[in-house]
């Protein structure tokens, strides 16, 4: 069922209330098909008067009588502008943040059970296929055919190089599982050490055998998935956590910016950066110079989109009534904050606080599971909707 | 037909009478019959003065090997490849015992459920992003903006597109892909704009 049917039957229950008030003869239980058919004409008709667009809702409630639809526009706005609505509003000081995050460099680590399965497909595929040629790939009597030579027997003349010590055509070609604690499934360990001895020439360009191992060039290995600044866990440092996102965090002196509820104000706290909106800004080029003005230019960011991604509010605090409000509106100690955070990307680069014009005092790159602990509860409640999945 | 049957009992009398047999003579035999089997026209035309020729002249051709009608060792070759591609060559489908297969049966559900869990993870994330962004935009909407500006301003301007398409709307370091082990030096702290 596609959605758009699923709205039109919403729209003929909606319908079949308002007839059986209007008129008690027309049965309360049709069938679905009957009552799709039934209520097609005035459905369009409610469509098209629905769909109108925001600033046209304002006439089409000015002239209540003129309209034919048998049900009045559903209001778009779910609070009405009213006089008390807007006083609560001035008690709030808008915010526009950024999440900065640095997207994970590296791919997912594999399950064991992963691996596992991939080397049983690998040798399932094994048994499917037509056997390697050798002649299709190497000359006769070339350097490169000798040297296949000596790793296809040190391979147990196996052609393929990370399925370990296996024939699908011989007399034990039915034996295709590893047993349990083997590790040639193990990418680490198996293939990748297997494919750098692989990978050494074995044969000199004169056909000539190099026996001594030290002879032998060795390719460049790949770089360990864990870096140093995972070993001392620095967290000021990218290059941490390489397969997952890292997320900008600064520290904050809690009296300079905190509301004046009086608990908390000598306590350090830890949150995304964030500045008040002026007038002439929008929100992301709001977070964009807030960015530049705490952290520092020498980052490569994007901001990806204008739209928040998450949203705190922090209500004022409760001692100030409504009225107080309003008459020393001027001073914002009273106030409540709306922070809208919108999301930023690093390419490159590292922030620095020095000569920031926000009182920030420290800065730290973590994790999703990371912030949990050093966020307060409520500010991590609000944006952590907002967090990848590793 | 003929001229299989005469190629069989040809593999069969060489084997037979010549043992220590030269690779060459032997390798010469599924080439030919690759080419008999093949439809493509190149390979049709190849194959053709054999085929053109009665089957009693095959043999005199097979011994006078090598004389004037030595084929290219690449296409040999190629046409050898081609020949071990062929249905014929590629294994049977797999026949398993009953608790073999009992095995293959229960990792292949288990590899379903795998997937299965990692797709509901991320379409959870997925959705957990979108109504954070929903919830987001619905109280910016609801907010009036900064100053004297109006409900829902601040919304409305986000909500313009303006610039965001188009030429450099997306940095080019965004379409790096993941890698499976870092660069040599992971990531780059001394950028400088």
């Amino acid at each position: 069922m596609s959605a758009s049917s699923r709205g039109g039957r919403a729209l003929s229950s909606l319908l079949r209330s308002q007839h059986t008030r209007q008129t008690s003869s027309v049965p309360r239980r049709v069938c679905i098909q009957c009552a799709n058919t039934t209520t097609t004409t005035t459905t369009t008709t409610l469509l098209q008067s629905s769909r109108r667009a925001y600033s046209a809702t304002a006439t089409a409630a000015a002239e209540p009588s003129s309209s034919s639809s048998p049900i009045p526009p559903p209001p778009v706005t779910t609070s009405s502008p009213s006089a008390s609505q807007q006083s609560q509003d001035v008690r709030y000081r808008i915010k526009s943040g950024i999440i900065l995050t640095r997207p994970p460099l590296l791919t997912r680590q594999l399950t064991p059970f992963e691996s596992a399965f991939f080397l049983y497909q690998k040798r399932l595929n094994e048994r499917l296929t037509a056997p390697f040629r050798k002649e299709f790939y190497f000359k006769q009597d070339t350097a490169t055919d000798l040297d296949w030579k000596i790793k296809l027997k040190e391979r147990h003349g196996v052609p393929a190089k990370d399925i370990g010590r296996y024939n699908p055509r011989g007399r034990m070609g039915w034996n295709d599982e590893v047993m349990v604690g083997s590790t040639t499934s193990d990418h680490e360990l198996g293939v990748v050490q297997k494919l750098l001895h692989d990978a050494e020439a074995r044969v000199s360009e004169d056909g000539e055998e190099i026996v001594d191992e030290a002879d032998r060039v060795k390719p460049e290995p790949p770089q360990p998935r864990t870096t140093e600044a995972d070993a001392k866990n620095d967290t000021r440092r990218l290059d941490r956590k390489l397969d997952q996102t890292l997320y900008l965090v600064v520290k904050r002196k809690g009296a300079a910016q905190k509301t004046a509820d009086g608990k908390g104000g000598d306590e350090d706290v830890w949150t995304f950066p964030a500045g008040d909106v002026p007038t002439h800004e929008a929100l992301h080029e709001t977070a964009a110079r807030v960015l530049a003005e705490s952290a520092g230019v020498n980052m490569n960011t994007w901001i990806v989109g204008r739209v928040p991604v998450a949203h705190y509010i922090q209500s004022p605090p409760p001692t100030t009534t409504t009225t107080t409000t309003q008459d020393s509106s001027s001073s914002s100690s009273g106030r409540g904050e709306k922070v809208f955070f919108l999301k930023g990307r690093i390419m490159a680069g590292q922030a620095d606080l020095a000569g920031n014009k926000h009182g920030y005092t420290d800065f730290k790159w973590l994790t999703k599971d990371e912030l949990k602990d050093t966020l307060e509860e409520d500010y991590y409640r609000s944006v952590r909707n907002m967090f990848e999945l590793r | 037909m003929s001229f299989l049957s005469v190629n069989i009992t040809l593999r069969g009398l060489t084997s037979r009478l010549l043992p220590p047999s030269s690779p060459t003579s032997t390798r010469l035999i599924p080439a030919m019959s690759a080419a008999f089997f093949s439809t493509t026209p190149a390979m049709a035309a190849a194959a053709a003065p054999a085929k053109g020729g009665a089957p009693k002249a095959t043999p005199k051709k097979k011994k006078g090997k090598g004389k004037g009608e030595a084929r290219d060792p690449k296409i040999v070759n190629m046409l050898q490849h081609f020949a071990a591609l062929s249905p014929r060559r590629i294994p049977a489908p797999l026949r398993m015992g009953r608790n073999r297969h009992l095995r293959h049966w229960t990792i292949h559900r288990a590899w379903l459920m795998f997937r299965r869990k990692q797709r509901e993870q991320r379409e959870g994330t997925l959705m957990r992003q979108y109504q954070s962004m929903h919830a987001a935009c619905e109280e910016l909407r609801q907010t009036e903006g900064p100053g004297t500006r109006d409900q829902g301003y601040l919304y409305r301007v986000a909500m313009e597109k303006k610039g965001v398409y188009g030429h450099n709307g997306v940095p080019i370091e965004y379409a790096r892909p993941q890698t499976e082990t870092p660069a040599r030096m992971a990531w780059n702290h001394e950028w400088k704009p």
